[in-house]
């Protein structure tokens, strides 16, 4: 196994774990999206170009906007109240 | 050390359930869940790996020269786009949830319990 | 149940689990040394049998297209129920005005930021299409061209605004993209029905090697598919925005597409 990918490897694990320690959702979303471009360069290391592709737009782009603008209503509705 | 993407995979599992098992957030407890389904994608991709091929695409390299698996890869590809349609439905239901009940701790939430005062709707 | 318990509950079953992960780790094939046969046949024998260079696109949209059509199904259901359920408490009606946390600044957006979002919209919305329509011959298809493309009007809300960005980016049209998708798929599965041939079996001549024209029937799928993923995807965009508006009955001090 070639350097490359055993650290990235290493650091799609930290960062997943990254992920799940950030407790307030609003930063997790950040830690979300580091995640995602770590996972879509370890997928382009293991020869995968086309997943690569999709985890970096779905991982780093779309999910975390989801997941900001569900914040985004739910504030609101804290705040309503 | 060739058993290492296995036991990244087991470990990323393992740390989203201990995210899902701990949080007190329904919007964290998606953000887990996408660690858990990340611990499918390394095992998948990991397996369908060969040592010193290239990708599964005969563009530059005409056919027949060594590449790496590619009925995993095709799982992996579907699965990520739709699991990203799938936390979307589970983001809508959080913010369902924070509107009918007010809260998005799973300890607080209730399901079973005859419905509280009901708020305004 | 509290969370003390449940970390003892999950601390015992990783206990009893992983002695079982640990053995079947050290006893699965050794990282880069497969023994599936099945992905080595694909790679030997598809370009030859369907003309085309790549062979994740080939397994999704041909060896495995029924198992695709599952997953589109997948795809149309998740995005339908996250639509309904949050239409269902929201009302169908358009809201103009942006909802405000108090307490939190509002910038309003530069002019170089307006000119950068549009460039890199149109680029990413370009590079998307190229990404779905080459998808049988370079890395890509429809699947990431369509994420591609949706995240391109991203980009445009970021720099025109909710306003300008609702009255370009229609969710009837959306919606139209992503059925019509579903159904141009299950089209593709229909048709060899009727000539008396297995359901999505490649009827139509499979063009030329590295030819934008390769792989027959995969084209439609993927067309299929790309428009499905690109009216998916634009519709949570939508409607997760929406649900970030306030009603319009209420008077929210309002910043100009925040």
């Amino acid at each position: 196994m070639s350097g490359l990918v055993a650290s990235l490897l290493v650091l799609s694990a930290l960062s997943g774990l990254l992920v799940v320690l950030t407790r307030d959702p609003r930063r997790q979303v950040y830690a979300l999206a580091g995640n995602g471009l770590v996972l879509g360069l370890l997928f382009l290391a293991l020869q995968a170009p086309d997943v690569a592709l999709s985890e970096i737009a779905v991982g780093t782009a779309v999910t975390p906007f989801l997941f900001l603008a569900a914040l985004a209503a739910i504030a609101m509705d804290r705040a309503g109240r | 050390m060739s058993t290492l993407p296995w036991f990244v995979a087991a470990w990323l599992f393992a740390v989203g359930l201990y995210g899902l098992v701990t949080s007190r957030h329904a919007v964290h407890l998606v953000g887990c869940l996408t660690v858990c389904q990340s611990a499918t994608y390394v095992l998948l991709l990991g397996l369908g790996f060969v040592n010193g091929a290239g990708p599964p695409i005969f563009y530059d390299h005409p056919p027949g020269t060594p590449a790496v698996d590619p009925v995993v890869q095709a799982l992996v590809l579907t699965d990520i786009v739709v699991g990203a349609a799938v936390s979307a439905l589970l983001l809508a239901i959080a913010v369902q949830v924070q509107k009918r009940r007010h809260t998005l701790d799973p300890q607080a939430l209730r399901p079973l319990r005859p419905s509280e005062p009901a708020p305004d709707r | 149940m509290s969370v003390r318990l449940r970390l003892v509950l999950l601390g015992l079953a990783l206990l009893a689990l992983a002695p079982a992960v640990i053995h079947v780790a050290l006893a699965l094939p050794g990282f880069g040394t497969p023994t599936s046969p099945y992905g080595q046949t694909v790679n030997v024998l598809l370009p030859d049998l369907r003309h085309v260079t790549n062979m994740v696109a080939a397994v999704n949209f041909d060896v495995r297209g029924i198992d695709t059509l599952g997953e589109e199904c997948m795809l149309l259901c998740a995005v339908t129920g996250a639509t309904v359920l949050l239409r269902g408490a929201r009302g169908e009606g358009e809201r103009e005005k942006a909802g405000h946390v108090p307490g939190r600044p509002v910038t309003p957006r530069a002019d170089a930021t307006v000119l950068a979002c549009r460039i890199a919209a149109s680029l990413t919305l370009l590079v998307g299409i190229s990404v779905a329509l080459h998808g049988m011959t370079t890395p890509g298809g429809g699947f990431q061209g369509g994420v591609i493309a949706a995240s391109s009007l991203l980009l445009l809300y970021l720099g025109e605004g909710y306003a300008v960005w609702r009255s370009l980016v229609r969710g009837p049209v959306l919606a139209l993209l992503e059925g019509g998708g579903a159904l141009l798929y299950g089209l593709a599965a229909f048709v060899p029905l009727t000539l008396g041939r297995p359901a999505l079996q490649n009827i139509l001549p499979f063009g030329t090697l590295k030819d934008l024209y390769s792989g027959g029937l995969m084209i439609v799928v993927n067309a299929a598919v790309a428009l499905s993923v690109t009216g998916s995807f634009g519709l949570l965009l939508l409607e997760f925005m929406e649900e970030t508006r306030v009603p319009s009955d209420e008077s929210v001090p309002d910043e100009e597409g925040r």
